[in-house]
């Protein structure tokens, strides 16, 4: 079971949107003053929507090392800052969001399987709800989910730590599941990384 | 100079609209974590948005109400935890789809279009969706906004010294986050009421400089 580190900055309610299950067992730090969370006894880091990245760019260097120790980050947020290895968030308002649809690029580990990707271009009829803004993503990473103007929005980097990072153009992602609900794309996906994760068989290649 | 402090719970959305070049002269973004009475002293107003840390407000709510007994305004938006108000907010589903599938039974049903915030607004531009609703609020309070069930969606109150007006709306992160087109009407009023300066009658922009390693924290 991967040990995962849930990072808090005291957003009501979001503790319910992670969840422990068969998967992954959530740890919550909550940001303080003098945030400096020991990193080492987790599996991956999940910095949720919403986050602060004032808190995170302190941490920087300590990210990096959790990443070149092999292990994974999910961030679906924007990360206005710099402290994302290899990759920045950018906010960017000059496109219609009447336009936005997304596209699937490099996939290699079937990250967007089962769902429609529909749930994310359509909420009740109105598309560009779901990423802002997009990812300078490093070079050699994967782009695997691109907007209308080829622009990444959701990026797998292997390649620029020795580690794993998730990164969404603030797409929010969650792990909960309503009894007798279909999991949503933002469950789907997010359980389809922490899978690959999971699998010690498939080893980043950073 | 900034006239309002934009308190800063390191939310992006927070960051983009303090950032962007129509509103940046106005707003002060103050981390939360380094909140202090000297940060707000020479500030008009104090804005506190949706998403904020409430449990830290709440070690320092002090502060906020020092700030109100000097005859102040403070704005704030969506959840909000009983622990330093004086209220009872609860939440609620979010429904942001309305006007697409029921528009004629908006989150909002009545408004009191007299206040300076919401005067000359259309409707749909004084409600977009609401953050849950307050079950309870001071005895002192001016209502300003009621849903369907006449529970109280933006009310206000002047028993601090200056004036707090509380909303479940949420037009500070909704306005950064840039997905819904009409709400400088709603910010450009707001900033006005609270400052006392109308930012220029344009749309928000963003200025990429100021996105990553040229971030301003």
């Amino acid at each position: 079971m991967l040990q995962a580190l849930l990072i808090s900055n005291g957003l009501v309610g979001l503790e319910k949107y992670y969840v422990s299950n068969e998967l992954v067992q959530y740890t919550t730090c909550f940001i303080t003053k003098d945030f400096n969370p020991d990193l080492t006894p987790y599996d991956l880091l999940v910095v949720p929507n919403g986050s602060d990245h004032v808190a995170m760019l302190k941490i920087k260097d300590k990210v990096r090392d959790f990443l070149d120790a092999g292990k994974a980050l999910v961030c679906c947020d924007g990360f206005f800052t710099a402290w994302v290895p290899g990759n920045q968030w950018v906010m960017d308002n000059s496109r219609p969001t009447l336009e936005v649809r997304y596209a699937p690029g490099t996939d290699r580990y079937d990250l967007l399987r089962g769902f429609d990707l529909d749930e994310l271009n359509f909420s009740h009829g109105m598309s560009g709800w779901w990423a802002c803004g997009y990812i300078a993503a490093a070079p050699a990473a994967d782009v695997v989910l691109a907007d209308t103007w080829q622009r990444p929005v959701v990026v797998l980097d292997e390649v620029s730590t020795a580690g794993r990072m998730l990164l969404t153009a603030s797409g929010p992602l969650a792990d909960v599941t309503y009894a007798g609900r279909t999991e949503s794309a933002l469950v789907t996906i997010y359980r389809n990384f922490l899978q690959l994760v999971s699998s010690s068989t498939v080893p980043a290649h950073g | 100079m900034a006239k309002i402090g934009l308190l800063f719970n390191g939310v992006w959305s927070h960051y983009a609209l303090a950032t962007a070049p129509k509103y940046r002269d106005l707003y002060q973004l103050l981390y939360v974590h380094d909140l202090d009475a000297a940060a707000v002293h020479d500030l008009d107003a104090l804005a506190i948005p949706f998403q904020s840390n409430q449990a830290v407000l709440t070690e320092k709510k002090d502060l906020i109400y020092d700030f109100l007994r000097a005859g102040k305004k403070v704005f704030l938006e969506g959840d909000s935890s009983t622990a330093w108000l004086d209220a009872q907010w609860e939440d609620r589903p979010v429904n942001n789809y309305w006007w697409v599938t029921d528009p004629t039974n908006p989150p909002v049903s009545a408004t009191n279009y007299d206040h300076p915030v919401y005067q000359g607004l259309t409707p749909r531009q004084a409600c977009w969706h609401t953050h849950g609703v307050y079950t309870h609020v001071p005895e002192s309070a001016e209502i300003i906004q009621t849903n369907a069930e006449g529970e109280v969606i933006t009310w206000q109150t002047h028993a601090y010294g200056g004036t707090l007006l509380a909303t479940t709306l949420d037009p500070i992160v909704e306005h950064g986050v840039q997905q819904i087109t009409h709400l400088d009407n709603y910010m450009d009023r707001l900033t006005q009421w609270l400052c006392g300066v109308r930012p220029a009658p344009e749309r928000l922009t963003i200025d990429a400089a100021a996105y990553g390693a040229g971030a301003l924290v």
